[in-house]
């Protein structure tokens, strides 16, 4: 029993974590069907943020708030630097300038602060424990559990309930359609930029929470988990991304759990065998998106 | 590359230097290049190590430079990148470079010391420490300045057993480079061959962040291990010490010279960063080496700031090591170098260093420092030499 309930908080978790990560790279891949590979440096901006603001009088809710919103403010300029300019041009174009802009900040961390990692700090909630059944778990494990229906929540309502939500949703589905009814474009994509950079400023929380330290290269990982995330659960859907982390997360800890020693460090080939096979199942995904419109 | 290939970079190095002032004639300058990493996984053992060199190339130059010629050090980015090495490496030869010093790893370094192997010269690492960076499988000029991870796992074993008698010990291994995975070998081996049990090992993947599944099962094992020997790299490193010590688990914790980092002592702090023990290859501090004071005033007169961790000690007596091998030697002359490290003995930051012949891997004979990290604070428990490390 008590491992069961090990397993589940394990799974639920990391899978809180990747779903969010997943959720913030389809969001505008759902609108532009471009993959923003700076997405992963949002959290590496959101946990320079929090180093830096260590050692100053700020309570950590208010440092965490600061960080979270310096990831969207980043995740804004990454539209308006590497995105905008080149976006009705050329795919590839838009292509190198995400990848030239990663690299711009992460180049940048390592000239202004250091190759080295850095502390990042954390409340003295997130290292206590809980007891669960005879299991001891880390209260934080809980916590971005909550965080993580806190936030889809909030992500649901605001799509389901408001303007911007439904301009989003229908910016997704037919974006072209969209314009002609007067919905302002720049707007809308922006706007999924800032919410893209607000996931990946929560996941930073408690991603870096783990790791108590931040590196310049620290985005790739979950760019890489919300990319395969992604594509397991459906490019274009939204709940398809939270289906994928969710699922990614449950492979990934399974195979931990399961594997043999000696298979163990092949982990990895494992787990993308087993995404193959999905994909040859359901090419599109788990959850098919909305009808294709035009690329914008 | 052969031989065609070579005369031509060769002469289109040869033209480049010419074409950039003069700077590349190499008789009136000891020309020595760099390829370590200032970006990337590697970047936290390279750059206190490239700071170090550089705080060496001055107090040689100041000391009036090396056979009455000045010293100049280039290093260009290795990003962490094997080919970007190999690539740097080339383009320092072709500029004239005269000793190449090597990336702190067999998998980032070993393509610079192939290079330079392939060019004649002497290169030497910083700091790897996996036996592969041994003149068997690099060549007959190829060294390393750490001490080989048999010596590194040995001197781990023998304190966990003989000094603090820890019988069982539980292993876990980062699957991401040789260095991590012969490490935890030799811990293993030499771990059981002086009377320790081993009650389990487990195997991590860098980059997961997630050590759930490790952790169950090492909460399961009955009875508990005495000690956990974590062979892993900043900063998965950090999460995993993290993950043990947050449910409770207060077994001391064993490691390689990954943990001399002072981003690993702030991540655990002083709630975490207790009863943790590594070796590593020197301490910055007082009592490790005679020269140490001196480097650190050195030290801080260039940077501002006290040195922080054992491998800016690397990084000086790399470029130390060269220096005096070139004295002894008389010349920058590949062979002659190399056989002026291979008959002598080194007094270094990092402890006494002498190398066996090529036909024996140039295998380093040297000492390994031993750290305590206790809340959050490092300390120097003193310089170990196993008894009869395994054999590579």
């Amino acid at each position: 029993m008590g491992q069961v309930i090990q397993f589940a908080i394990d799974v639920l978790s990391l899978g809180s974590l990747y779903a969010l990560m997943a959720l913030g790279l389809v969001i505008v891949y759902g609108i532009l069907r471009l993959v923003n590979f700076a997405y992963g440096e949002l959290i590496m901006v959101a946990g320079y943020t929090l180093y830096l603001l260590d050692g100053t009088a700020l309570p950590w809710l208010a440092m965490a708030a600061v960080a979270i919103v310096m990831a969207m403010v980043f995740g804004v300029l990454t539209e308006y630097v590497a995105f905008r300019p080149v976006r009705m041009k050329s795919v590839t174009a838009v292509l190198i300038t995400s990848f030239a802009f990663s690299t711009l900040l992460q180049h940048a961390a390592l000239l202004f602060i250091s190759p080295r990692s850095r502390l990042v700090p954390t409340p003295a909630l997130f290292t206590r424990t809980v007891e669960i059944a005879g299991v001891v778990v880390p209260l934080r494990n809980l916590l971005t559990i909550a965080a993580a229906v806190a936030v889809l929540a909030l992500f649901t309502f605001l799509l389901r309930r408001t303007v911007l939500g439904i301009a989003l949703r229908a910016a997704a589905s037919q974006f072209r359609m969209t314009r002609m009814l007067g919905v302002p474009a720049n707007l809308v994509i922006t706007s999924a930029f800032a919410i893209s950079g607000l996931l990946a400023g929560v996941v930073s929380l408690f991603w870096l929470g783990r790791i108590g330290s931040v590196v310049p290269g620290i985005g790739l990982e979950p760019l890489l988990v919300a990319f395969i995330a992604t594509v397991i659960g459906g490019m274009r859907s939204l709940p398809g991304a939270v289906v994928g982390g969710y699922l990614l997360a449950l492979i990934d800890v399974s195979l931990n759990t399961a594997l043999p020693q000696a298979l163990l460090q092949f982990r990895d080939a494992f787990t993308f065998s087993l995404v193959i096979v999905l994909l040859l199942w359901r090419p599109q995904g788990l959850i098919r998106g909305p009808a294709t419109g035009q690329r914008t | 590359m052969n031989r065609s290939k070579l005369a031509v970079t060769g002469l289109i190095g040869a033209a480049m230097a010419a074409g950039i002032a003069g700077s590349a004639v190499a008789d009136d300058e000891v020309f020595i290049g760099g390829a370590l990493s200032l970006t990337g996984i590697q970047a936290p053992l390279d750059e206190p190590g490239l700071r170090g060199a550089q705080v060496a190339v001055q107090a040689l130059n100041d000391g009036g430079g090396v056979l009455g010629m000045p010293v100049r050090f280039v290093n260009l980015d290795g990003m962490s990148d094997p080919v970007t090495v190999g690539n740097d490496a080339i383009t320092l030869i072709d500029d004239g470079a005269q000793l190449i010093v090597a990336p702190c790893d067999f998998d980032f370094g070993g393509p610079a010391s192939r290079e330079a192997q392939e060019a004649g010269l002497v290169g030497i690492s910083t700091c790897a420490s996996d036996p592969l960076y041994s003149s068997w499988s690099l060549g007959d000029k190829q060294f390393t300045l750490s001490m080989w991870n048999t010596t590194m796992g040995a001197a781990a074993a023998e304190y966990a057993f003989g000094e603090r008698g820890w019988t069982t010990a539980y292993v876990v291994t980062d699957q991401f480079i040789a260095y991590t995975k012969s490490l935890s070998r030799y811990f293993l081996a030499h771990f059981e061959a002086i009377g320790g049990t081993i009650l389990g090992e487990d195997t991590y993947t860098q980059g997961d962040q997630d050590f759930s599944a490790q952790l169950a099962r090492l909460r399961a094992l009955d009875p508990q291990p005495d000690v956990i020997f974590i062979s892993s790299y900043m900063p998965d490193l950090g999460t995993i010490i993290r993950s043990i010590r947050e449910v409770g688990i207060t077994t001391p914790i064993m490691g390689g010279d990954s943990y001399d980092d002072p981003g690993l002592f702030d991540a655990l702090g002083a709630e975490f960063g207790n009863d943790i023990y590594f070796i590593t290859h020197t301490w910055m501090g007082a009592g490790a080496a005679p020269e140490m004071e001196n480097f650190i005033t050195l030290y801080t007169d260039m940077y501002g700031e006290a040195p922080d961790t054992a491998f800016v000690a690397t990084g000086w007596d790399t470029i130390m090591l060269m220096a005096q091998a070139v004295e002894i030697a008389g010349s920058t002359d590949g062979a002659a170098v190399a056989e002026a490290l291979e008959t002598n003995e080194f007094e270094l930051l990092t402890g006494t260093l002498s190398y066996s012949s090529a036909e024996d891997g140039h295998a380093p004979n040297k000492s390994a420092a031993l750290v305590e990290l206790q809340g959050g604070e490092p300390s120097f428990l003193g310089w170990r030499r196993p008894e009869n490390p395994p054999a590579p």
